[in-house]
């Protein structure tokens, strides 16, 4: 695991997707961890959870994602399943620190929507 | 650095914390502009209120249902027809306004009795409509008219009618936002789950935040009827108001406007456990995507690849006789926040289109967060930009072409800069493969137009009267 290629993975989901920006801190986290557990399950071969709604739509966002990420990022095909754990590992902690964290938006943690 | 005083915001520098440019290097954690606040004293600003948000966006679009403005006639007038969202039922909508038409006496006295008059007008004079939205504005808040309650007994007398109340005066909030949110949860609370949807395909969905500008729920209607795919409720745009109240049923929320509308998706994820996507629905590449993930969810991935080779095989060479002629081309976005987001990148990968400055009127802190993560360095990205500083951030990124209103589109018009409507569109839709050719087809028009050099050109020379701006 480089911190250049987390950064390219990084870049990536900055620029495409709209869901590590949902309106709420717990939106944001859950998206995260569900997106990314699809996105590990699929780049390593194995088959992704589409039981509940919730799964699908996990699998939706990631099944994009990862195609995207082949395409543009074709060392990641030559990863193993241990440097793809750790490289989406150190993208969420990425994307957390980002969105959540670090975020300055001051409307992350209303209780409401 | 990043965060930027104007010129002519010196004798308001809190202005400083809404105006962003990026630079490489820095992030969303260091700068993000101020957001969704109110106003500052002693700048233009050129937001709508928030009754406007409840009935001009969302509300006022549905095919079958009256808008009881209960108010000023002003109320009414200024957020009818202004932006348009036409209905496949003759434009019902556009074609009519409604209004208690309040005035001093009844202000002083009352309104209530007026409104319960207008009301029971309003269904007698147009039998074949039952439905029907009530909205309090800034004078009958004030005097505190209980709208719910003259409802409730219009609906008494009237056992076929069903109606939704709005409580949200101008003044509700800073910006048309506030309308935005207040008629969503409203709706949520109150409306959905009265009524139980026919189903009619084994996916079932929502499309949440389009509103039919110039046709673009009825085109994207066209994706959803190939697919499969029975779409329960737009929210809101060729609506029937019996459709918003079956939102339950929905299998998935596909979410486009997530600033006008993301509320609903959320509550009903709360609530029902619908799940919330969200895609972009301009622009080729986005509109894939889209189609892609709505796909994957219901497992009709084939279906879905040969919708987009169709389109693309239909669209993709118009557009790219666009791309080779808009390469290049700088752009600014002044609108109300989500296009900004939406834009940036879709005109930059689709076609070439540089965007140079961005102003937002009513979008929040999320809004910014998504538009600096794909927006580009050495861009302006302003909240709720006053017309000084437009003039300003004009001089400073000389933009070829603006999508912005009327109104500030008529002020640009003056520089000789062309302005494409950017909320209601020239010539729409601009929603999908077709639509996003439309937007190309009116800004290669718009940069092209050889008008705007000649209205440049003033063979008077010096014999013209010199006329000051006030400023100056």
């Amino acid at each position: 695991m480089t911190p250049e290629k987390i950064d390219q993975l990084f870049d990536y989901v900055q620029e495409r997707c709209l869901w590590q920006f949902f309106s709420r801190a717990w939106d944001r986290e859950e998206n995260i961890d569900g997106i990314l557990k699809a996105a590990a399950a699929l780049l390593t071969g194995q088959p992704p959870a589409l039981e509940t709604p919730m799964d699908r739509l996990f699998y939706a966002d990631a099944k994009v994602m990862v195609s995207d990420l082949r395409e543009r990022f074709p060392w990641i095909e030559d990863s193993g399943a241990a440097q793809i754990r750790d490289l989406l590992h150190g993208l969420k902690d990425k994307l957390t620190d980002f969105t959540i964290t670090r975020s300055l938006n001051h409307e992350l943690n209303h209780t409401l929507y | 650095m990043p965060m930027v005083l104007l010129q002519c915001d010196k004798d308001i520098p809190e202005r400083e914390k809404h105006i962003y440019l990026k630079v490489d290097g820095e992030d969303s954690r260091d700068y993000l502009p101020v957001a969704n606040a109110s106003t500052i004293p002693g700048t233009l600003s050129e937001r709508g209120c928030a009754f406007c948000g409840a009935k001009l966006v969302i509300g006022g679009v549905l095919k079958d249902t009256i808008q009881m403005i209960h108010g000023p006639i002003g109320c009414a007038y200024d957020t009818w027809h202004t932006k348009r969202y036409p209905s496949d039922n003759g434009h019902f909508q556009m074609k009519y306004v409604w209004s208690t038409d309040m005035k001093e006496s009844h202000i002083v006295f009352g309104g209530e009795k007026r409104l319960e008059k207008s009301m029971h007008e309003a269904f007698d004079e147009m039998p074949e409509i039952k439905r029907m939205i009530v909205y309090t504005t800034c004078p009958t808040a004030l005097i505190g008219d209980d709208i719910k309650a003259v409802a409730k007994k219009v609906m008494e007398a009237r056992p076929d009618v069903d109606i939704f109340t709005c409580e949200c005066p101008g003044f509700a909030g800073v910006s048309q936002s506030k309308g935005h949110h207040v008629l969503n949860i409203g709706w949520v609370n109150e409306k959905v789950g009265t009524v139980e949807p026919e189903i009619t395909s084994k996916y079932t969905m929502n499309f949440i935040g389009d509103y039919n500008i110039q046709g673009d729920s009825e085109l994207l209607q066209q994706y959803w009827d190939k697919l499969g795919i029975q779409v329960i409720a737009h929210f809101t745009g060729n609506a029937n108001y019996d459709d918003l109240r079956s939102m339950h049923r929905a299998q998935l929320n596909v979410v486009n406007c997530a600033r006008s509308a993301g509320y609903i998706a959320n509550e009903l994820k709360k609530k029902y456990g619908i799940p919330r996507l969200d895609i972009d629905s301009w622009g080729f590449n986005y509109m894939a995507e889209g189609i892609r993930k709505i796909s994957a969810f219901f497992g009709i991935e084939e279906k879905g690849e040969a919708l987009i080779a169709e389109e693309y095989a239909k669209w993709k060479p118009k557009l790219d006789w666009y791309k080779e002629r808009l390469r290049g081309t700088k752009m600014a976005i002044w609108t109300g926040g989500p296009r900004l987001w939406h834009w940036t990148k879709s005109v930059e990968d689709d076609l070439g289109v540089q965007v140079v400055a961005m102003s937002s009127k009513f979008g929040h802190q999320e809004d910014f967060e998504k538009v600096i993560a794909r927006g580009q360095a050495g861009t302006y990205y302003i909240d709720d930009g006053n017309e000084l500083e437009f003039f300003e951030i004009i001089d400073l990124v000389k933009p070829d072409v603006i999508f912005t209103g009327p109104r500030v589109g008529e002020l640009v018009k003056k520089l000789h800069i062309p302005y494409v409507n950017g909320h209601a569109y020239h010539n729409g839709p601009y929603m999908g493969f077709e639509g996003f050719v439309n937007l190309a087809r009116d800004m290669y028009n718009a940069i092209y137009n050889p008008l705007l050099k000649l209205a440049a050109t003033d063979p008077r020379g010096a014999l013209t009267t010199p006329a000051k701006e006030a400023a100056e």
